[in-house]
């Protein structure tokens, strides 16, 4: 296990060194990260990275493999297009968590801010708390379970996916509806809380597409001969 | 007698307004605007008599090496022309033309760029220099793909359609497309319109730094804008951070757009570059950000006329696809049969029904764009236009397309020499 100390270097330098630590399997610790922007950012390998303090933007992201564990709050766009992995964050999130994530798990202990889970496309996010406003816009694939209440317009304009909610629905987004939740799917709602500690076993409700906005619903006279 | 037709309810517009009486909503089509704007063709070059040399054709040189985004990237893209191959989408355009247009490109020593919807492995294996696009949508965006880039374009608005996404419609979006885009087959699909994880000039700059760090600073990293506003875009762009600028201006083309957009919004090219020159040169960074032109680049002369404006490159987009063959009766095609209009005047590119394999993902429709020929031709345009611009550099006097300037030019109409803030030809005054 090797420790650097994020304030003795730039982001430049730290995130060379983890890379480089990265490549040769060390596991990895960062104190005073000083929640900096882009720690983490772009490792394309497995790697098992716990950072000691808050980080700012895009921190873990762009990044395909790595288990990275977070003691703090996080920035804008924490996991952004991560492909594969698992982030785990003990605090708060801000605006665009797991922002167009494609796959791997990102845990949230808090709240996260705005526009959580924003056109995902696969993938598994989790909050522990509330989210904000537009949470699973225009969400393509994937799964947002959130144990606390949403903010307003949750699911506006999802493609497909799923996004479930533990409290207080703020309000549906455009083309977003409540689907049934089975007794099998809140068991395996539950079992995926429980590996993360949480005991709670809230009652979800399933926010999903209502797939009205599919398609355009006329054609152009000429389009009718060609299509 | 039956007069001629009223210019306000032209026959066009009253055709216009039954199809949207017809549809209850926007029109969606193709190609380019059909407004008519001041282009390079309302300016003309001031070429050698007795106070200046012309160079040799035969034996002088004319340098038309290009170096783009050099400010803080360890390899900028060094191109052996002024000239590059724009994003198109693989899903817009079949995996033949992307192919091809890879290809043509390492034929002749320049780029081409991914497009909406992610990298074709095909296009990356035939692409000497490839530009790989982030954009709002972020389809298919890897980052395996984004290190294995020759540079980085984000993309905050496209000139035919500023201020919204792009667009797909479902006879295009099948299997392998859906698959790449992670959409459901068949859907008409609408592009989002901003970034899903930055929104302004601030966080932009940082989004700047992430990509830097993601490609460990190697790579330049340009920002694509749609000519709006562009004083005040530039600037902001230059100052998050952006090695290269792309200005895309109102007749840049597109294979969808919502038509109201295509006709009704954005600047055109001439007016659009000098105004991204003055905001560079206000910022002190002229000629360090590299400034790229997009929109109706159709030759060799439009290629020289932007660069005389303060483009330090050109980027075309329709212009190889009519190289490739679009609009062009071939054997196999019949456009009359096939798209309702004789083979010249087509822009239904969003039908799907390409006639000559290029937007489309019909298979039987992509065979008839064969790889190997369709490069040939869009790699000998390259070329022409190189020749063309090198001709009208020479016969100023100039040994590099890069020295020509302003001075070089003069308007044939007022409108051009209130654009291009060049004199009117006869006259000292620029209007």
């Amino acid at each position: 296990m090797v420790t650097l100390n994020a304030s003795d270097l730039s982001i430049r330098e730290l995130n060379v060194k983890i890379k480089e630590l990265a490549a040769q399997f060390q596991e990895i610790t960062v104190v005073d990260p000083q929640a900096r922007h882009n720690i983490g950012v772009g490792i394309l390998q497995h790697a098992t990275i716990k950072i000691d303090g808050s980080v700012g933007y895009y921190a873990a992201s762009l990044m395909d493999g790595p288990e990275v564990t977070i003691n703090g709050n996080a920035g804008w766009a924490l996991g952004d297009n991560m492909m594969s992995g698992k982030i785990t964050l003990t605090k708060d999130a801000g605006a665009s968590v797991a922002s167009t994530m494609r796959g791997g798990e990102i845990f949230v202990g808090g709240n996260a801010g705005a526009r959580a889970g924003i056109s995902m496309k696969g993938g598994t996010l989790v909050i522990g708390g509330n989210t904000g406003f537009l949470t699973g816009f225009m969400m393509q694939k994937g799964k947002i379970i959130i144990c606390g209440d949403s903010g307003e317009a949750v699911g506006d304009s999802m493609y497909e996916g799923e996004i479930y909610i533990g409290g207080k629905i703020g309000s549906l987004g455009t083309d977003a509806k409540i689907e049934e939740v089975s007794e099998e799917e809140l068991i395996e709602l539950w079992n995926e809380l429980e590996s993360h500690g949480i005991k709670d076993k809230p009652r979800f409700r399933k926010v999903v597409s209502a797939k009205k906005l599919y398609h355009y619903d006329s054609l152009e006279r000429l389009e009718k001969t060609l299509i | 007698m039956v007069r001629d037709s009223s210019q306000i309810w032209s026959p066009w517009v009253i055709d216009d307004i039954h199809s949207k009486a017809d549809l209850g909503r926007y029109r969606i089509r193709g190609l380019s605007t059909f407004q008519k704007v001041t282009h390079f063709d309302d300016l003309t070059f001031l070429s050698t008599g007795l106070t200046r040399f012309p160079l040799e054709g035969y034996k002088e040189q004319c340098n038309t090496r290009t170096v783009l985004g050099g400010l803080h990237s360890e390899h900028p893209l060094e191109l052996d022309i002024p000239i590059y191959i724009t994003g198109m989408s693989y899903g817009a355009l079949s995996a033949n033309a992307k192919t091809a247009l890879g290809k043509a490109a390492s034929m002749v020593g320049t780029a081409s760029c991914t497009g909406d919807g992610g990298m074709l492995q095909s296009e990356r294996d035939e692409s000497d220099k490839l530009i790989y696009q982030v954009l709002p949508s972020r389809y298919g965006f890897n980052p395996h793909h984004l290190v294995n880039a020759q540079a980085v374009e984000i993309v905050v608005g496209q000139g035919a359609k500023p201020g919204t996404g792009g667009m797909l419609m479902g006879v295009k979006v099948l299997d392998e497309i859906a698959e790449m885009r992670d959409l459901p087959t068949g859907i008409d699909q609408r592009s989002p319109t901003r970034h899903p994880d930055w929104l302004g000039p601030d966080d932009l700059a940082v989004k700047i730094e992430q990509l830097r760090e993601a490609t460990d600073w190697r790579i330049p990293i340009h920002i694509k804008l749609g000519a709006c506003r562009v004083a005040d875009d530039v600037k902001l762009a230059a100052k998050a951070g952006a090695d290269s600028i792309i200005i895309d201006s109102m007749v840049a083309g597109t294979g969808a757009s919502a038509e109201v957009l295509l006709d009704h919004s954005g600047i055109p090219t001439v007016p659009a570059i000098v105004m991204a020159r003055e905001a560079l040169r206000e910022l002190g960074l002229y000629r360090k950000v590299s400034l790229i032109a997009s929109g109706g680049i159709r030759s060799g002369a439009d290629v020289a006329k932007a660069l005389a404006l303060g483009a330090d490159a050109v980027a075309i987009g329709i212009a190889s696809l009519i190289a490739l063959n679009c609009n062009r009766e071939i054997p196999e095609s019949d456009f009359m049969k096939e798209m309702g209009v004789p083979a010249g005047q087509c822009h239904h590119c969003h039908t799907g029904k390409c006639p000559v394999g290029i937007a489309t993902q019909d298979p039987d429709l992509m065979k008839r764009l064969d790889i190997d020929e369709g490069a040939e031709r869009v790699a000998n345009f390259l070329n022409a236009m190189t020749m063309e611009a090198a001709v009208l550099t020479r016969s100023l006097g100039k040994s590099d397309v890069h020295s020509l300037e302003p001075e070089d030019l003069m308007a044939l109409t007022m409108e051009a020499s209130a654009m291009a803030r060049v004199p009117l030809v006869g006259t000292n005054k620029i209007y």
